[in-house]
């Protein structure tokens, strides 16, 4: 939990660390992680892009280790790693540490989350938490035919607006939108589409004092962090695992560049 | 109708089967079992008593809490080590909070002897822990130092407790009080890192960093505070007992706002969670508040959610601190947070968990939980607000 | 430079911590109130509802109905009784065919394939008769209930059933400190128990689950119910006039199954309120919308990830456990056997708890799988007690078709009626077969809950067949 060595689910899958997991990188173009509440039907989206059967049943929290598969498209290979659903990353679980470490650590070029349509108020707070971590994510809005059952209509375009990533309305379970999911997962790993993800604002001033006072430190020691206020946060949260990224000065190597763009 | 088979090994091949269909025994002793017990000649109520015995013995030794070896680990503990570190931390505590502190007060504080505390102190004093200053006792640096660690192993445990068992709360002191002396300040490193590092322990007292720091101490006793001031409490004392056992009951927790309705005869009448509470001095100083200068006082009483009845609608006003730790978390992962509209929607068919409509899914929630969730009823029916 | 760089990160670690104790108590609290405040500020501008109501009436009306104070239990036990006897009847063919195919008509073509080739007896014995034949056995058995079982529980649970059935139970299972979900895995465990403790993951809450693990071996499996079956038909059954044998033996049978449901919760119960009172809990049951389920990839992916996957554990455990079983059976120590020596030894030790030492050993090396305990058993009933004219040789398990030969070889192993009821109580509540035990250990990663999970249904087996034993022997003895 705490080391970073103990590697049955070690999060540190950047890709120069990939090679000493075990994990035949060699020919993958680009990383994409699958976040998502339980049961939005995530495994579905897993299995229509990777062609694979994971099981999927309509059990809150089915998808309990973490399947990875792969596709190619437009010349590039994709491996794709299915995270533990998650209603959040702030507490304390196993799967939530999993599911948050892999965005942080091992940096996947893009997040694909996928929220349940029929119930986006409650699912965006995975999203604004995934996107306080990462700035490259897409949001794919699945189980569309469920909300038009239930008359409920949603604004992509405004939505897009909103969190500053692409929007992709989907419904798994009939393969529908997957193929506009993948062209949206390249324009934003080829860098086409840049990201300007939501960050919060409103808490309280007390809060953000401290936040400022940290990030200005983590600044000043890990230049080019990209997510310095959610470090912070997550500092005095009292994270374990960032702490230790701290200590170490192992989160310096999340701030050395961006990730390579497209040649 | 039995025959003896002269080959007592039926080997390993097949060719000694015969077609015989009858049934052979090697030797004539009836193999029963109330034969072989009457051969053993044991009284079957003789052997039912034993294994009675054998069981209830068992029971005991293994018993957790009570049993033979959680005594034995109790007894293993170094009682002169356990008397040492309470001296240490009682001495601390003093100095925090700028009370002198002299052979006495430790001799009562220990519950021990004035001639047991003295050969304490004498000994303390010998290791270098403390010092002696004009009839007070003050701690050098490693004494210092010594009370901290086990200072922090106690308040890591409690906020361990509180948040990750479901011990009663009445039950945490005692036991951190058997653990600060035996667990290693690693062993309390890698608990805390566990269960997120906490800084403060479920009373409100501040953990003392791995580093040994611990900021200044903050607030003043609820007894000083005058009427029409409105406070938070910050901590409660849980010693002595007693005392601690009734101000939990009243319902006092630390974050709790108090607005101080009245101070009179040594007793000061003060509003806390909408109720109407009543303490005298001795009890409202167990108490620490922090004030809250410009702060509207809160007065509304909530309701609970597990009032609202299947197809009644209501806003969550927030979650009781009592409910701590991954369960806090949880239901706030579910979105039971200030402001969200809840729907009771159906009752389980064994009445207990009730699906309550939350954010568009419906989320069981038991009826011990829904005494956490504080709510305001809505006039409006069960329409809901978009998903 | 370094060291300098170190102290920096541990000044910034102090910062964090001096200001967390500036923030005071449970601003994480705050944190999440901020990310919701957003996320409905963004909903609201974003999504609409069209209508005068959300139309999610249908799932509303179904829920209604199943989770009805008259109507709520009677259809869950219903269901779940329509698919236990699916599963009992339509396995029965099937397993028949697979063990006439795999047992009757390929053993022999092995063994004497072996013979052919120029095999040695002890090579042909472990390969053929140890390790093929419990495999064999393991397959035939298992095999069929499984694959009918497990793809009609998945069908249950994608429509999304289960969770009401969990939402209806909890009640009774928070009693006993533990998850509705508790009900979904102990049903599961009628199936296999290794089954059932993997499901034990969809309970999040981490004391509950483990609570969920350490019972689930109280569902009488069903490798234990052709035990159950075939020694209530012959003891239970014969002990009462003919034509009440075929309901008593029966009801015996269901007795023991719910005797299983009833030391689950009694254990759990325990096991909350002493040793995992320490452990967390939070609960939390989603109900999820109601869904139609995808009938073939359902048979597929149960297929693959439970009914394969748990065979395939089972073939693992199995053939090692058909060597050690042939093995015992043939290696002499003086002029009797590993087994016959072990038995001698053991009888008077078990005849106290009602059993006896061919019990005792079955139960030891068979423990792969319940399956093989009856082949097992009697197997070494012919061998110790010298019958010949029965079975198939030293170390080769075997079966009878005929309930009659069955109940001679037992009774000329000195089995009465009392034996025959310790049996039953005895394959109830002893350890769990190695498969689960293995399941067990990669569920928890604990190498103490999976010896506790070992140990407890084995300790309560000995002490419930001891004290049947002495009140029957108390009461019946004098005679």
């Amino acid at each position: 939990m705490n080391s970073q060595h103990d590697c049955e689910n070690c999060p540190v899958h950047h890709r120069e660390n990939l090679i000493r997991l075990g994990i035949a990188m060699d020919r993958v173009d680009y990383v994409v992680a699958l976040a998502g509440n339980p049961n939005t039907g995530k495994s579905t989206v897993f299995n229509n892009l990777t062609g694979l059967r994971q099981h999927t049943g309509n059990w809150p929290g089915k998808t309990v280790t973490r399947a990875e598969g792969g596709y190619s498209y437009a010349e590039k290979r994709y491996k794709v790693v299915d995270l533990p659903g998650t209603y959040s990353l702030l507490s304390t679980s196993t799967d939530e540490e999993t599911a948050r470490d892999f965005i942080l650590f091992g940096r996947p070029d893009v997040t694909v989350i996928v929220a349940d349509a029929t119930r986006l108020e409650r699912n965006l707070n995975l999203v604004l938490q995934v996107l306080e971590i990462t700035d490259r994510a897409v949001l794919c809005l699945n189980l569309m035919d469920e909300a038009k059952r239930n008359h409920i209509e949603i604004d992509e375009r405004n939505l897009s607006a909103e969190l500053g990533i692409p929007v992709i309305p989907a419904a798994a379970r009939q393969k529908e939108g997957m193929p506009e999911l993948i062209a949206a997962i390249e324009e934003v790993a080829s860098g086409r589409y840049v990201c300007q993800p939501h960050r919060l604002k409103s808490r309280s001033p007390k809060l953000n004092h401290a936040v400022s006072t940290l990030a200005q430190k983590l600044a000043a020691q890990f230049p080019g962090l990209p997510n310095l206020n959610w470090v912070a946060l997550r500092l005095l949260e009292g994270d374990q695992s960032i702490i230790e990224a701290v200590r170490t000065g192992e989160l310096g190597k999340l701030s050395t560049g961006v990730l390579s763009p497209q040649p | 109708m039995f025959c003896v088979n002269g080959n007592p090994l039926n080997g390993a091949s097949k060719a000694h089967q015969s077609n015989c269909a009858c049934v052979y025994l090697r030797n004539t002793t009836d193999y029963s079992i109330t034969a072989a017990l009457m051969i053993l000649n044991i009284h079957p109520g003789l052997s039912l008593l034993a294994g009675i015995l054998v069981v209830a013995v068992l029971a005991w030794v293994f018993w957790p809490q009570n049993g033979l070896f959680a005594l034995i680990d109790r007894l293993r503990m170094n009682s002169r080590r356990v008397l040492l570190e309470d001296a240490l931390k009682y001495l601390f505590d003093c100095e925090y909070k700028n009370i002198d502190c002299g052979l006495h007060s430790i001799a009562g504080n220990l519950h021990i002897s004035a001639d047991q505390a003295t050969r304490l102190l004498d000994r303390l004093r010998a290791m270098g822990l403390i010092t002696m200053k004009d009839q007070f006792f003050q701690l050098t640096d490693s004494g210092k130092s010594y009370a901290l660690r086990v200072i922090r192993v106690h308040r890591i445990w409690e906020r361990y407790l509180a948040d990750e068992t479901g011990i009663d709360q009445m039950e945490w002191h005692g036991a951190a009080d058997r653990k600060e002396h035996r667990m290693s300040a690693e062993a309390a490193d890698a608990l805390a890192a566990q269960i997120g590092n906490p800084v403060f322990d479920p009373h409100g007292d501040p953990i003392p960093s791995a580093q040994g720091e611990l900021p200044e101490h903050k607030g003043q006793p609820f007894s000083s505070l005058e009427e029409g001031a409105i406070a938070r409490i910050v901590h409660i004392e849980d010693e002595p007992h007693t005392i601690y056992e009734q101000l939990v009951a009243l319902g006092l927790y630390p974050g709790m706002q108090v607005y101080v309705l009245d101070v009179a005869n040594g007793k000061i009448t003060f509003a806390a969670d909408g109720e109407e509470c009543v303490l005298t001095a001795l009890f409202a100083s167990s108490i620490t508040v922090e004030l809250l200068p410009d702060q509207e006082p809160l007065s509304t009483k909530a309701t609970l959610l597990s009032s609202l009845q299947v197809g009644e609608s209501a806003e969550i006003v927030g979650i009781s601190p009592n409910c701590r730790g991954q369960q806090r978390r949880r239901l706030m992962d579910l979105g039971i947070v200030p402001g969200t509209p809840v729907t009771a929607e159906l009752r389980s068919a064994s009445g207990d968990p009730t699906g309550y409509r939350i954010m568009g899914a419906t989320i069981g929630i038991r009826k011990s939980q829904a005494d956490f969730i504080f709510i305001e009823k809505k006039e409006t029916t069960a329409d809901e607000q978009p998903a | 430079m370094a060291k300098k760089q170190q102290n920096s990160n541990e000044d910034i670690l102090s910062l964090a911590n001096n200001l967390r104790w500036e923030l005071g108590v449970d601003f994480h609290d705050t944190v999440i109130e901020s990310i919701y405040a957003d996320a409905s500020r963004i909903a609201r501008k974003t999504v609409r509802t069209q209508g005068e109501k959300p139309a999610y009436n249908w799932d509303f009306k179904i829920d209604r109905i199943v989770t009805s104070r008259w109507l709520g239990f009677p259809i869950m036990f219903l269901l779940l009784a329509l698919v236990f006897w699916i599963t009992v009847s339509g396995a029965n063919y099937p397993s028949g065919l697979l063990a006439g195919l795999l047992i009757d008509s390929l053993h022999p073509v092995l063994k004497n394939g072996a013979t052919a080739i120029g095999m040695p007896w002890w090579l042909s014995g472990v390969l053929v008769d140890g390790a093929y034949l419990s495999m064999a056995w393991v397959i035939a058995v298992m095999l069929p209930p499984m694959a009918i079982f497990f793809p009609l529980f998945t069908l249950l649970e994608d429509f999304g059933y289960l969770p009401r059935v969990a939402f209806n139970m909890d009640s009774l299972f928070r009693r006993a400190g533990a998850h509705g979900k508790q009900a979904l895995t102990l049903s599961m465990g009628f199936g296999c128990n290794a089954a059932g403790v993997i499901a034990a993951r969809v309970i999040d809450s981490p004391r509950e689950r483990l609570i969920a693990i350490l019972t689930n071996n109280f569902s009488l499996c069903n490798g234990r119910w052709p035990t159950q079956i075939l020694i209530a038909t012959i003891f239970i059954g014969g002990a009462v006039p003919a034509h009440w044998a075929g309901l008593v033996s029966a009801g015996a049978v269901v007795g023991i199954a719910v005797l299983g449901i009833f030391f689950s919760l009694v254990v759990s119960w325990g096991l909350s309120k002493s040793v995992l009172r320490g452990e967390t809990s939070a609960f939390s049951l989603e109900l999820p919308p109601y869904r139609p389920p995808r009938i073939l990839q359902t048979l597929y992916t149960s297929l693959i990830d439970r009914t394969i996957f748990v065979l395939w554990r089972a073939i693992v455990f199995a053939i090692p456990a058909g060597i050690v079983i042939w093995l015992v059976a043939n290696i002499h120590l003086g002029d009797l056997s590993l087994a016959e020596h072990f038995i001698q030894w053991a009888d008077p030790f078990a005849f106290f708890f009602g059993l006896n030492g061919v019990i005792l050993l079955a139960y030891i090396i068979a423990i792969p799988a319940n399956e093989i305990v009856i082949p097992t058993v009697l197997m070494l009933t012919v061998l110790s007690t010298g019958l010949s004219g029965m079975g198939e040789g030293a170390g080769v398990m075997f079966e009878l078709n005929s309930v009659t030969d069955t109940e001679n070889i037992l009774r000329a192993g000195g089995w009465t009626l009392l034996t025959g009821l310790n049996l039953m109580l005895f394959s109830l509540l002893h350890n769990p077969c190695s498969t689960t035990i293995y399941t067990i250990f990669k569920e928890t990663h604990s190498a103490k809950w999976t010896l506790v999970a070992t140990l407890l249904p084995i300790v309560l087996g000995f002490i419930v067949c001891f004290f049947t034993t002495q009140v029957w022997l108390l009461f019946f003895s004098h005679r």
